[in-house]
């Protein structure tokens, strides 16, 4: 009895476990077959060109200042936009979720209809039966004397055009069948197998690839990158920089920035390049580009005339003065560049520093005498009620100011691109073979036509462009009875049977 | 039956032969002033203002076919268009021996060299494919692209760092060709919808939309109390007035805004006739709609010149500072070609409205403008994937990154994906005739606000152009 239940029990299991396996089967072959309609696909492209839209025309905060997207938006409406991820559409989960879908049912769609297409690619059909000949629209008849003649003359008039010919063995003739370009029926699966191949490197770079920028000044070296949120990134070698620069046109505009970077790894300099905008420097997958270049507001070098001022003993000399640098003018005098400020403005009898920009620069010496043991300010230009300048046992003359210079990089790690380039260039090609490449096939069997003559059935067709390919087909057959040297009969006699009998 | 008397033209052939010939005169006469003035004949400024009489002359011709119905216009329209591409090419020419690169860096030299291309493409289709009235449409686009760089800074702008390289060339090169294309194909889906039987009182529907839409992104200029807001421009700079970073300054002209929302309600009155003609079944009303079109393009013209005379003269005063300011065309391009485009959209409805028996006959039929719709935009959309992927390949190379969802990238993108689903549309689901040929309307409305709208409405990157 308990074994009877047992039993039972188990079978209804099983049945369960069954009906189970089936719903699921049935869940996921449904779950299939939407992915991989054109349906699912153009909706979800639809909604992919919409939030891309949106993300043009809201604010993005990556590009964005924060205090632009303030300015913009209410703090209510910023706040929506910001928890809803529309601030930063390109990057939150769904959107790149919905990529992730779009490729899936690109995937779905090109495998469900891949195995006929290949079908049709691997199988040329090379013989084409009654019923086929009965319906294909471009075709025409050729009466001719003798079949083997016909033939031949059929594969000269072939070779004429440019077309190889193949000869198909029949019971008891043969016919001829010429195809080109078959490849062109794969085209479309090469297109978005190339599509497949961009998104793939492109998610590669969202998940694995970064960006930083990497500020040097001539003669500094660093490893470290400074990335968007302000945290800084260690890279396994060092970037040195040797020498930077700028050319402008006459009204001021860049010319061309230009850096000279030396790569060392390991305490070795590995190499060098003079790297401009449009021209990076690459090493080890990560890629240093010129991206801007500024003053640090800095001053390097002071180059300035000394004359001694009256009742001085000394002569003028040309001095040159780094920052905090003390130069000795005389046996007993000495000057010591204390300030440099890029942007003075004097307030309350002190000198402030307005900017860093380099606009209106003064700069602070301090002369010392041995012998007075005595130092005065000197300030350049005068600053009154603050400079000594008449005290001072020189006077000086500024003629050149140096100040520091920096190279802004931009440094970049993607390591996805080489996909995305490999992407483009398959889909060239296949975009090529989608619209420029025809498949087109020919085929020529002997026949009886309805009066009981041997005759060619010439028979063609193309995947594409067919007003061109009607052209062609017309050509080839004028061209097949210039071989044969006779005159033209009735075109489409569709109820011919075949020599052989197929 | 009412539909069938609309006769009523103000000039006939002969009239319209002298108006347009005088007009030409006239311009030349200008010119040659202006030659005596400068003593230079053959300058890149000079070549252009040809090349606008010639178009100006060509599309005149279109549209004084659509006048008279003598086919001799659309030839003689057609050597216009050849004395046009000529000049033009001069200009392109001179431009690129000024500047020492190829028209491609700022909007002034992407116009030249999308006219010309225009221009060369038009002569194209009708030759290859025999469309002889394709300049109907795309003359008029050029005449509004050339008056737009009348009024651009058109100074030789030497390249900053980012836009010296090959790849630009190559990137703006196809951008040029496919956005022509594009054109190309937007112009021949009309053609179709015309050969294909759409009633014209669709095509007044179509129309009327556009003007409305036209004037409701003028009107967003409308000050309160009937001005009109346009931006403040600086003479001696050359350049917008602006208040603060990124900031402009704007000026309010007196009663102009009274004056576009005028000629709103007369734009906004064909569409209203229409829809009621609709609802209450009678045709009598669309007879009067084309009417209210006719009355429509005088108002929109009135507006244009009231615009041009008020925006050339005087000083205004602005909301946002103190003291009167001057404003320029230069500051306002987009509304001058919105209103001038008005203007042109009408006139090219009145051309179908009065001429359609005769346009039907000189173009190819139905089926053929299909093919030859889809061959185009089987051109164009392997340039447009072609000119994504150099875009990108140059970005990568200067900013180091070859995709960053800049405005203009990503709506290169989505036109892109538009014209794949045309072809999707049309190779997978068989869609032909009139579902392609809106499809492809939709595509043109993309590129055209991925080239406009972008750089004037959006921010990015993408400031060169």
């Amino acid at each position: 009895m308990l074994a009877k239940v047992g039993a039972e029990r188990a079978l209804q299991d099983v049945r369960k476990r069954k009906d189970m396996a089936l719903s699921l089967r049935s869940a996921s072959r449904q779950i299939w077959q939407t992915l991989s309609s054109i349906k699912t696909g153009v909706v979800l492209i639809i909604l992919v060109v919409i939030f891309s839209a949106a993300g043009t025309v809201i604010l993005q905060r990556p590009m964005t200042d924060s205090d632009d997207m303030q300015r913009a938006y209410s703090p209510a409406m910023l706040r929506f936009l910001d928890l809803t991820g529309l601030t930063d559409i390109f990057h939150t989960r769904w959107f790149i979720g919905m990529m992730i879908l779009v490729s899936l049912s690109i995937i779905a769609a090109s495998v469900q209809r891949f195995p006929n297409a290949w079908r049709y690619f691997a199988r040329p059909y090379k013989s084409p039966d009654d019923s086929f000949r009965k319906v294909l629209p471009t075709q025409a008849q050729i009466v001719v004397t003798d079949e083997e003649q016909g033939l031949s003359a059929a594969e000269r008039a072939f070779q004429h055009m440019g077309l190889k010919t193949e000869r198909i063995v029949r019971t008891e003739s043969f016919s001829l069948f010429s195809e080109r370009s078959r490849i062109s029926e794969m085209a479309v699966y090469i297109v978005h197998a190339s599509l497949l191949l961009i998104f793939f490197g492109f998610i590669v770079d969202s998940l694995y690839g970064w960006r930083g920028f990497l500020m040097l000044s001539p003669g500094t070296a660093s490893n470290q990158v400074e990335m968007k949120n302000g945290s800084m990134r260690t890279i396994p070698f060092a970037i040195r920089c040797d020498g930077t620069g700028e050319e402008t046109y006459a009204d001021g505009t860049p010319k061309r920035w230009w850096s000279k970077l030396a790569v060392v790894d390991g305490g070795r300099e590995i190499s060098r390049k003079e790297i401009v905008v449009n021209d990076p420097l690459v090493y080890q997958g990560l890629r240093f580009y010129q991206a801007s270049y500024g003053r640090t507001g800095k001053l390097d070098q002071l180059i300035l005339n000394a004359n001694p001022a009256n009742g001085t003993a000394g002569a003028p000399q040309e001095i040159s003065l780094a920052m905090n640098q003390t130069v000795a003018l005389d046996a007993d005098t000495s000057v010591q560049l204390v300030e440099f400020i890029p942007d003075f403005v004097v307030q309350d009898g002190r000198v402030y520093a307005r900017s860093k920009d380099v606009v209106n620069p003064a700069v602070h010496m301090i002369v010392t005498s041995k012998k007075a043991n005595a130092s005065v300010n000197v300030w350049l230009p005068e600053i009154p009620g603050v400079d000594e300048n008449a005290s001072s046992p020189y006077t000086f003359d500024p003629k050149d100011l140096k100040t520091g210079v920096f190279t802004g990089l931009q440094v970049s790690h993607e390591p996805g691109q080489w996909a995305v380039w490999a992407g483009v260039v398959l889909m060239a090609i296949g975009l090529t073979f989608v619209f420029y490449v025809v498949h087109m096939r020919f085929w020529v069997v002997p026949v009886v036509d309805a009066r009981g003559r041997v005759a060619l059935w010439i028979g063609g067709t193309a995947n594409r462009n067919r007003d061109a390919f009607e052209h062609k087909f017309k050509r080839i057959v004028e061209q097949i009875q210039k071989e044969l040297k006779l005159e033209p009969v009735a075109s489409a006699q569709p109820q011919a049977a075949s020599t052989a009998g197929r | 039956m009412a539909r069938a008397k609309v006769e009523q033209h103000p000039a006939t052939g002969t009239t319209m032969v002298v108006m347009v010939g005088l007009g030409i005169a006239f311009l030349l006469f200008i010119a040659f002033l202006n030659v005596v003035k400068s003593g230079n004949i053959l300058s890149e400024a000079n070549l252009l203002y040809a090349a606008l009489v010639f178009y100006a002359g060509a599309g005149a011709l279109y549209l004084g076919f659509g006048v008279t119905g003598t086919d001799a216009y659309i030839k003689f329209a057609s050597l216009m268009t050849w004395a046009g591409l000529l000049a033009n090419t001069g200009a392109v020419a001179h431009r690129w021996y000024e500047a020492g690169h190829p028209p491609f860096a700022s909007i002034y030299e992407m116009l030249l060299s999308f006219v010309w291309t225009l221009a060369a493409l038009t002569l194209i289709a009708e030759k290859r494919y025999g469309v002889k009235v394709i300049g109907t449409v795309t003359m008029p686009v050029a005449i509004v692209g050339v008056i737009l760089m009348q009024l651009l800074p058109s100074e030789v702008r030497p390249l900053v760092p980012a836009l010296q390289s090959t790849w630009l060339h190559v990137h703006v090169t196809l951008a040029m060709l496919a956005y022509a294309a594009c054109a190309l194909s937007f112009a021949l889906a009309m053609m179709f919808l015309i050969q294909d039987k759409v009633k014209t009182e669709i095509f007044l529907a179509a129309t009327s939309i556009f003007t409305v839409g036209i004037y409701a992104a003028v009107l967003t200029r409308f000050e309160k109390w009937g001005g009109f807001n346009v931006i403040a421009w600086d003479a001696e700079n050359k350049a917008e007035v602006f208040v603060s970073r990124g900031v402009r300054l704007f000026v309010t002209i007196p009663d102009l805004g009274w004056l576009m929302l005028l000629v709103f309600a007369a734009v906004l009155t064909p569409l209203v006739l229409y829809v009621l003609s609709r609802v209450k079944k009678n045709e009598g009303l669309l007879a009067i709609a084309d009417r209210a079109v006719f009355i429509s393009i005088l108002l929109q013209s009135l507006a244009l010149v009231f615009f041009l005379v008020r925006v050339r003269s005087g000083q205004y005063p602005s909301l946002d500072a103190e003291g009167l300011y001057a404003t320029s065309l230069s500051a306002s391009p987009f509304i001058l070609s919105a209103l001038v485009g008005g203007i042109f959209a009408n006139l090219l409805y009145l051309l179908l409205l009065w001429r359609r028996a005769d346009l039907e006959r000189l173009l190819p039929d139905a089926d053929a403008l299909d093919r030859i719709t889809y061959k185009t935009i089987c051109i164009a959309f392997p340039l447009l994937t072609l000119m994504i992927a150099a875009g990108a390949y140059w970005a990568n190379r200067a900013w180091g990154s070859y995709w960053n969802w800049d405005p203009k990238e990503t709506w290169a993108a989505i036109t892109w994906l538009v014209y794949a689903g045309y072809l999707h549309m049309r190779i997978t689901r068989g869609w032909r005739g009139r579902r392609a040929a809106y499809f492809a309307i939709l595509g043109f409305a993309v590129v055209m606000f991925t080239f406009f709208g972008v750089t004037y409405l959006l921010p990015g990157l993408h400031a060169y152009a």
